[in-house]
């Protein structure tokens, strides 16, 4: 018993004192990244990484230093950047909490496929963070700017890409593994949203611009950026950005603007729900688009009688059409412009029709330019709010 | 023979030399060198009384009552044995046929003396039984026997509210020093013919008396004779609380966790007993023994067969969950914040972590630091007297709380561990677990300190293993959830409504195993 208590005391001290506890960090000893910026640069890639200030984020007494710190390293190979970081930054930096990684347009158009590879070999990183492009800037200056607000611009960064793709519909949030799986699958190609500084960006370093109520510089979220490959090849405008979320079935909420009379009454789109067919005649495939829109009436500007269900109806029609006009926007974009399968369409044959995928998949580039698209869009309008006449009309009588 | 003579001899001059000598002795014909010998065996302890009478018709009769002031009842002492001997039995008609014939001791036993306990002795040894236990003796001259008269009644305290398990509803009486009360209380709530008390001193010195009490019909006759062989080994001095006996019978002394029921009300031990346990009632303590015990018996209060069954199921399940939280909160903290930060939430794990910037201590060293002060205080404030509690409780809540974090010492989230862990623990309704808590939270920090959430893991696997391995009187500690009895879950994490259940615990109860056949409530139908 005795022999057998020492035995086991013996090696639960060499348990404990032997384990040199190898991968435990104190939270004061690692600092955490909370953005990657990722810049083509002479010597391979320039690299930039947003580090939070703990200190300065949750503290009562406010100090005049900014919440985050960028470091800036350049390296042949993203990891030898990554590890080349060490060399200014205090403390080891923890990249399990970056939420948004920021290619330079200049580096996107160049390919972004090896960067990623480190991006997701490395066990550190998870893959949940967003992607985006530093849209005619480089990652670097973006990340460099203040924003109001959260003093952590990344989060800010984060937030706003929610936001927007909930109630806005022009941009797309996409993550690494969405990305990945786009760029690794036939008939498919990926795109990121673009993140773009206005204003003069030297003055957004300075963190007196954060005292003024406007500031002079701003981050945006813009558009959709289309890749070709593995190469960013361009940029869809608004209503494109539009129109391929509602092919992707992406649009939570939006607003609809309608002609009425002389001004435009405003719907708002509640729920989308996109399902697209596949069909091949004589070869040729054919897209079947089929669009459940359900909205309510937000804003009415023009002299009109909304409790008449004609108007209603009228509206539904001119909702239905606008909605077909960004899809269609958004479809001869894509083939036309960039030639660029991004709405997935070879995908959908690949599963719907595999066996001619086969056949198609060596000449897709070509035959992506031909194929049609059938548009069914069913919009219905529900609710017209807490009034129902416009004060407008009635001071019209 | 020779041998055996000597032997005889070394047996002979031991029995003189050892002071318990004249305890062997018969009692002898000489009152006055009985007297003597009572004296010297106490040590003429100030508390011994002899009062000496001459009685009879004749005053020639020399009688010595005896007893322990304070141990006997005063006033019983003087109306039913002085009284009757110094006054009533002049006016006895002692001419009667009966009477004339007796003997003097005959007279007093049969005639005079009023007490409803009445023995006789021959020796010294139950002489002193008797005497010490608060018994009145007498002894009267030229008679070789004497009487013992139960008089028998020191201060008792009152049967008041337990202190150590409060209900909101239920029973307010709770159990108190004295074995007779205690086993009067059980009586009370029981009252079955079945309900069998089987009472043996224990302790050379202490003779405590201990009790076992059960149903007969009900209580596995197995563990009621481990029970009684158990205590039947049981050679020792003295016992002074129930924990002794305890510690005796136990299953297993090497493990934190007890696997002997304790409580101070007399509901919770009755309902045990109806469910075929054996309830150990020790003289001198308010904490009766309930054997064989389960592992779920310490997250059950008897309130939650007071209170609705699904609030009863909802307060279970609560005290389990704080099991956890009062055994993990502190290594979960330190292995997340050291091991697994990808874990929190990005704004939780800034906060920690600015939280952390100006402490000096890893997290195991701020966590040990401060839930030891915990402990220091809890230990302090159970053993200070009551004059300095104020200051005891100020000087807490100035280390525990925001002076620590102000002094950059601790951080606020470890305060805030801290309290939750100490409130979840007081949460558990026997104080025996809490302890067990107490003591494994400490290995469980340093497992999470070396290995992170692995070694949590690897903790708990090892608790539940060992809480496997555990028996209590034959009984699987961890059953009926290991081995897994379907029938008894009915009340064991959670409890059904009581028509439910209807069976007594499959591994206490052999016999006799329906308890309950209520219908199910039904309203009338009209």
């Amino acid at each position: 018993m005795i022999a057998y208590v020492y035995r086991l005391a013996t090696l639960l001290t060499c348990l404990f004192l032997l384990t040199s506890c190898w991968s435990s960090k104190e939270l004061n000893e690692i600092a955490i990244a909370t953005a990657i910026g990722i810049d083509k640069s002479d010597e391979g890639y320039l690299l930039t990484v947003q580090i939070i200030n703990p200190g300065e984020i949750a503290s009562d007494s406010p100090t005049n230093r900014t919440a985050t710190t960028t470091y800036r390293s350049s390296g042949e190979t993203l990891f030898e950047a990554f590890r080349r970081l060490t060399v200014q930054a205090p403390r080891k930096v923890y990249f399990s909490h970056v939420q948004i990684v920021v290619f330079g347009e200049e580096a996107a158009k160049s390919g972004i496929v090896q960067p990623l590879d480190f991006l997701s070999r490395d066990h550190e990183m998870r893959t949940d963070f967003l992607l985006v492009i530093a849209k005619d800037t480089l990652a670097d200056q973006l990340l460099n700017i203040l924003t109001p607000m959260d003093k952590i611009s990344s989060n800010k960064i984060v937030s706003s890409f929610y936001m927007s793709e909930q109630n806005w519909a022009p941009t797309h949030t996409v993550k690494l593994d969405e990305l990945m799986y786009k760029l690794s699958t036939d008939g498919n190609e990926a795109v990121l949203t673009g993140i773009f500084i206005k204003g003069n960006p030297e003055l957004g370093k300075d963190s007196r611009s954060l005292e003024k109520t406007e500031p002079p510089t701003t981050v945006q979220i813009n558009h959709i950026g289309v890749f070709k490959n593995d190469k960013l090849v361009g940029w869809f405008n608004e209503d494109e950005s539009k129109g391929f979320n509602y092919f992707t079935d992406n649009v939570t909420s939006t607003i609809v603007n309608v002609p009425c009379s002389n001004s435009s009454t405003g719907i708002e789109v509640i729920r989308t729900i996109t399902s697209l067919k596949a069909s091949l005649e004589n070869n040729t495939p054919h897209i079947d688009a089929n669009v459940r829109v359900d909205g309510n009436v937000g804003d009415v500007e023009c002299d009109i009688d909304i409790t008449n269900p004609q108007t209603i109806r009228k509206f539904e029609a001119m909702v239905e059409k606008d909605i077909q006009s960004k899809m269609e926007s958004a479809v001869s974009a894509s083939q036309d412009k960039f030639n660029s399968d991004i709405l997935g369409f070879g995908a959908l044959i690949h599963r719907e029709h595999p066996d001619q995928w086969r056949m198609l998949k060596n000449h897709w580039n070509e035959e992506f330019k031909n194929v049609e698209v059938d548009y069914t869009i069913h919009a219905t309008i529900q609710r017209t709010g807490n009034i129902t006449d416009s004060v407008q009309r009635k001071d019209g009588e | 023979m020779k041998r055996i003579r000597r032997l005889k001899e070394t047996k002979k001059r031991n029995e003189k030399d050892s002071s318990t000598e004249s305890t062997f002795k018969d009692i002898s014909l000489d009152l006055q060198k009985n007297i003597e010998n009572i004296k010297k065996m106490l040590g003429e302890s100030s508390d011994l009384t002899i009062r000496e009478i001459r009685s009879g018709t004749d005053e020639t009769m020399l009688i010595a009552v005896i007893f322990i002031d304070g141990l006997a009842d005063k006033v019983m002492v003087q109306e039913s044995v002085i009284d009757p001997l110094m006054l009533d039995i002049r006016k006895t008609d002692i001419s009667m046929n009966v009477i004339q014939n007796a003997s003097f001791y005959e007279i007093l036993k049969h005639f005079s003396l009023a007490a409803c306990e009445l023995k006789e002795i021959h020796r010294f040894q139950p002489l002193y039984e008797h005497l010490l236990s608060g018994d009145t003796i007498i002894l009267i001259q030229d008679e070789s026997k004497g009487f013992a008269i139960g008089s028998r009644n020191w201060k008792d305290r009152d049967v008041n509210e337990p202190t150590s398990q409060t209900v909101i509803r239920g029973p307010k009486d709770g159990f108190t020093e004295t074995i007779r009360t205690n086993t009067a209380l059980l009586r009370r709530k029981i009252k079955d013919p079945s309900l069998w008390i089987e009472t043996n001193p224990i302790g050379h010195k202490t003779k405590t008396d201990v009790a076992l009490v059960y149903l007969k019909g009900v209580v596995d006759e197995n563990i009621l004779q481990e029970v009684r062989e158990r205590l039947k080994k049981i050679d020792t001095d003295s016992i002074l609380e129930s924990a002794y006996i305890e510690e005796y019978i136990q299953d297993n002394t090497y493990t934190p966790f007890p696997t002997i029921f304790n409580s101070e009300r007399p509901d919770t031990i009755a309902a045990g007993i109806l469910e075929g346990r054996v309830a150990i009632i020790v003289d001198g303590t308010p904490f009766v023994l309930l054997v064989p015990t389960l592992f779920v018996q310490f997250f059950q209060s008897s309130e939650d067969y007071y209170q609705r069954f699904d609030i009863s199921v909802m307060v279970r399940l609560l005290r389990y969950i704080s099991f956890f939280l009062a055994l993990l909160t502190p290594s979960a903290y330190i292995a997340v914040t050291t091991f697994h930060q990808e874990m929190l939430p990005t704004s939780l794990l800034v906060s920690l972590a600015a939280q952390r910037e100006g402490t000096p201590f890893p997290a195991l060293i701020e966590a040990l630091l401060m839930e030891l002060t915990f402990e220091v205080l809890r230990e302090a404030g159970i053993r200070m007297p009551r004059a300095v509690g104020s200051a005891i409780s100020i000087v807490g809540a100035l280390v525990l709380g925001q002076a620590a974090v102000e002094a950059g010492i601790v951080s606020s989230a470890m305060v805030i561990v801290v309290s939750i862990t100490a409130i979840s623990s007081f949460v558990m309704p026997s104080f025996n677990l809490a302890i067990s808590l107490r003591v494994l939270r400490f290995p469980f920090m340093l497992l999470a300190a070396t290995f992170g959430l692995f070694g949590i893991i690897t903790g708990i696997i090892a608790m539940v293993l060992h809480l496997c391995s555990l028996r209590s009187f034959g009984v699987p500690y961890m059953s009926p959830m290991a081995p897994i009895i379907p029938k008894d879950q009915k009340d064991s994490i959670l409890r059904a409504p009581l028509w439910k259940i209807r069976t007594r615990p499959s591994f206490i109860s052999k016999n006799d195993k329906t308890r309950n056949a209520t219908p199910p409530p039904k309203p009338e139908s009209n």
